[in-house]
């Protein structure tokens, strides 16, 4: 039987690791590009080489290494039915406010925990004019510092039970969601499980869902035929296709041959630099990246607990190998739900389609920010939530005896 | 100007460039795998670390380079229009027999220029009973040891152009053509361009095309609908919906993002093998038996094509390419517009003879009708054994297809006046 003990934890890379590491970029070989490439083709020569150049010589991992320790981190052992246990990596913070909400925030790929870092001294703040938030974020099963499912089909209804195993385990049998990327679809299989009973509402910035039939949501359908698009959303509709012709072949890879994929990510710094690089550009909002900004995101998935080619399987589990869609095994629910646009979130789909996932209490809709919300505009996504949640908001106490104020 | 003078090809990798490879795999880090994950999520983790194990200690890529340097190279710079000139590396083999076929084979991804090793000496032999070919086979724009194009647009009728030229440029102007995977693709565009004129007849192991539509094809469409599906062309589609269901990820990343891949291509030598080692398993009818033990017994496999030196000599000519590995995956991105329609955009159909070869363990298998939208077919020939790499996995099959298509009696012969694969006895 496992611990369920919790302990605490401090990063502390191996010296061997950031050697070979290092070793690895000195011999680094590069590809050659086309002229006038720009980003057409992926991401391009000149920025890869400035990146790796920086990380070769400038990037100071143990320094970035000390911050994230100031992280309140943990790890503890969590029983996955079938799957046996799992060592999982978790962030806790406490907010003074006895009574705040516990929030479980939730990150995806190639995101990471850190993605918590700059929401969390606005969730936890103390004040009489917004509510507060006992935060957690953990690593997902895979990803940053927790161990990896070893077995196969570990998808849906086992991610779900990690999450609410970890909450319960804390303390919070009650408590709500925060998620956008596998964040949100891991969200829509949380509720699915739990919600009701122990999640009490949830929220995504990246309403992403099936198309609504004349059979599963008659409503959502109908409104779809005889109001035509707007403008708007029919643009919306038109690039969320063209996306899905160019912009999505790391996701069919992913969610079809994810161990070949590895070996490449596994291997090569430059390799997996590029793979992520490309993402954090292209889904975010021309947000000003700076090169330790990206080096210290990568060097998440090159120390990462399990390796880098770990994190692509949840692509191939959720996808059931790319014979379904990820939002299989989900139902809709009366939990009551949060949405946020931001405008550079690579699909967007007429917003009428949320109402599938479950009950929309609050919209928001932004003219800046892109897909990796907590870390591009932190303070709108906290106002988001503050909104949502506190005095007068459409999701105020729903944790009994949590509403976010003493 | 560009010199059009042919240059012999000797490949001598540099010292240098071995010691670097060397020297990434004593550092090489694998990944983890799943309990039993077979091929499920991809190349299986033990298969690898056995090539890597090879490749690091058995495997003499000197030794393998005199061998390919017993082959007739040549290089020679061809210009294409709008893309300034690029160097092209190809295997020119001769027949003995004066009036021998011209025949142009090309290869595809992640094939290569040595695909032509095996049918070589069958497609030159000479012989009263079948013809005999002159055959060139070059690296593609961008594979091996061709210059890559280096700028954006390069696409079938860049690719036609090059072929043609080079065959022009060996004397050659009239000429049959033979290819799978891309040879098959870029056959379509180039007897689009260059068909009747230059091209007189082609031969293709990979026989894809789009669905017939009921303007385009309309005898086609409506044997479709009129006939229906007997089992065996179920099967095939079934078949064929593997590859589409779970098999498509490296066509979508490669014709959308080659440039992101490449990094990875380009820097890793077991990335490399992974990526491509992947492909010539599953696309081949070849897997290795495994032994007592339930290990992979490369010995014993059915072809010789998966033993642990043929498979690390594959990947090298990736590794040691001219253009590096990341070059050689933008012929999708070319060819499909940056993902965003298919590969015959461009292509007609014409009354050029083809013929076909149909194996059994090709990715995509299509109803046979489907054929006849290739052009005019005059031959077909289907097998019980065999998949993607025909010439290098069944080299006699094919050798054998394309003797019987263009054989006295045969469909094509006589195809090119002068040039019948025979000399006056």
């Amino acid at each position: 039987m496992s611990t369920t003990a919790e302990r605490p934890f401090t990063l502390s890379v191996p010296d061997c690791d950031i050697d070979l590491l290092h070793k690895k970029l000195d011999l680094t070989r590069f590809p050659e590009d086309l002229e006038n490439a720009g980003w057409d083709y992926g991401a391009p020569l000149s920025d890869v080489q400035k990146l790796v150049e920086h990380w070769r010589t400038k990037f100071d991992w143990r320094k970035a290494e000390v911050e994230i320790n100031k992280l309140p981190m943990f790890t503890r052992d969590i029983d996955v039915e079938s799957h046996g246990t799992l060592n999982i990596h978790y962030v806790h913070q406490k907010s003074k406010v006895q009574n705040a909400i516990p929030l479980l925030f939730v990150h995806g790929w190639p995101g990471n925990f850190l993605e918590v870092r700059k929401i969390l001294p606005l969730l936890t703040q103390n004040s009489a004019d917004h509510p507060s938030f006992h935060v957690v974020a953990l690593s997902l099963p895979g990803f940053g510092f927790s161990e990896a499912p070893k077995k196969a089909a570990f998808a849906g209804r086992q991610y779900a039970e990690v999450l609410n195993k970890l909450m319960l385990s804390l303390g919070y049998e009650e408590y709500v969601y925060q998620g956008g990327d596998w964040g949100h679809v891991l969200g829509a299989h949380a509720v699915t499980h739990y919600g009701n009973k122990h999640i009490k509402a949830w929220h995504t910035n990246m309403p992403l869902c099936r198309p609504p039939t004349l059979f599963s949501h008659p409503l959502v359908f109908l409104r779809m035929l005889t109001i035509p698009f707007d403008k708007a959303a029919k643009a919306n509709l038109e690039q969320a296709l063209t996306w899905n012709k160019t912009g999505s072949g790391y996701s069919a890879l992913q969610s079809t041959k994810p161990q070949t994929l590895g070996y490449s990510l596994a291997d090569t710094p430059v390799g997996l630099l590029a793979w992520i690089y490309e993402k954090l550009v292209s889904w975010t909002d021309e947000y000003p990246w700076t090169d330790n900004e990206v080096i210290e995101w990568i060097s998440i998935y090159w120390f990462s607990r399990a390796g880098p080619a770990a994190a692509g399987r949840i692509y191939y589990e959720m996808a059931g190998g790319g014979k379904h869609d990820a939002f299989e095994g989900t139902k809709w629910t009366s939990v009551p739900m949060g949405v946020s646009y931001f405008p550079r979130e690579p699909v967007h789909l007429p917003k009428s389609w949320v109402h599938t996932l479950g009950k929309v209490v609050f919209e928001s809709e932004h003219d800046k920010g892109g897909h990796f919300a907590a870390f591009e505009t932190p303070e709108k996504l906290v106002g988001d939530l503050r909104r949502m949640y506190g005095n007068g908001g459409p999701a105020h106490g729903v944790v009994p005896g949590k509403a976010g104020y003493d | 100007m560009a010199t059009n003078a042919e240059v012999p090809f000797k490949l001598s990798v540099p010292d240098s460039d071995i010691d670097l490879l060397h020297k990434k795999l004593d550092l090489t880090r694998f990944p983890d795998e799943l309990e039993n994950a077979a091929w499920n999520y991809g190349a299986p983790l033990s298969d690898i670390q056995r090539l890597f194990e090879h490749w690091k200690t058995k495997f003499d890529w000197r030794r393998a380079e005199a061998e390919i340097n017993k082959l007739p190279m040549f290089t020679r710079d061809i210009e294409v229009e709008g893309h300034g000139t690029l160097n092209i590396h190809y295997v020119h083999q001769k027949s003995e027999v004066q009036h021998a076929i011209p025949l142009l084979f090309v290869h595809g991804w992640p094939g290569d220029f040595l695909e032509v090793r095996k049918i070589l000496p069958f497609l030159t032999k000479k012989s009263t009973d079948y013809p005999s070919f002159h055959v060139v086979a070059l690296s593609l724009p961008g594979f091996g040891f061709s210059e890559a194009p280096k700028k954006p647009g390069f696409a079938g009728r860049q690719y036609a152009e090059v072929f043609n030229k080079l065959m022009l440029s060996l004397g050659y102007e009239e000429y049959v053509y033979q290819g799978g995977d891309w040879g098959h693709l870029l056959g379509l565009h180039a007897v689009t361009h260059y068909g009747h004129q230059h091209i007189k007849a082609w031969h293709t192991n990979m026989a894809v095309c789009r669905r017939p539509a009921f303007l385009s094809h309309p005898l086609v469409f409506l044997s479709m609908l009129t006939i229906p599906f007997n089992k065996s062309v179920k099967a095939d589609l079934e078949h064929s919906m593997v590859w589409r269901r779970s098999g498509q990820g490296y066509f979508a990343i490669q014709s959308t993002k080659p440039q992101t891949l490449g990094y990875g291509l380009a820097d890793s030598p077991v990335g490399l093998l992974a990526w491509i080692y992947e492909k010539l398993v599953s696309w081949t009818d070849a897997y290795p038996w495994t032994d007592d033990e339930g290990k992979p017994d490369f010995a014993r496999s059915q072809s010789t094509m998966l033993t642990r030196s043929s498979v690390i000599e594959w990947i090298s000519v990736y590794w040691f390419s001219r253009a590096g590995p990341a070059a050689s995956t933008r012929i999708y991105y070319e060819m499909t517009g940056g993902g965003k329609h298919d590969t015959f955009e461009g292509t007609k159909w014409t009354s050029v003879p083809v013929g076909v070869s149909y194996f059994p363990k090709e990715l995509v298998r299509l109803p046979k009708s489907w054929s006849y939208t290739l052009g005019n077919l005059v031959f077909e020939s289907e097998h019980d054994k065999g998949g993607h790499f025909a010439a290098f996995e069944t080299p006699e099959k094919l050798a054998g297809d394309l003797r019987r298509m263009y054989g006295m009696g045969g469909p094509a012969h006589g195809v090119i006046s002068g040039k019948p694969g025979y000399d006056e006895a």
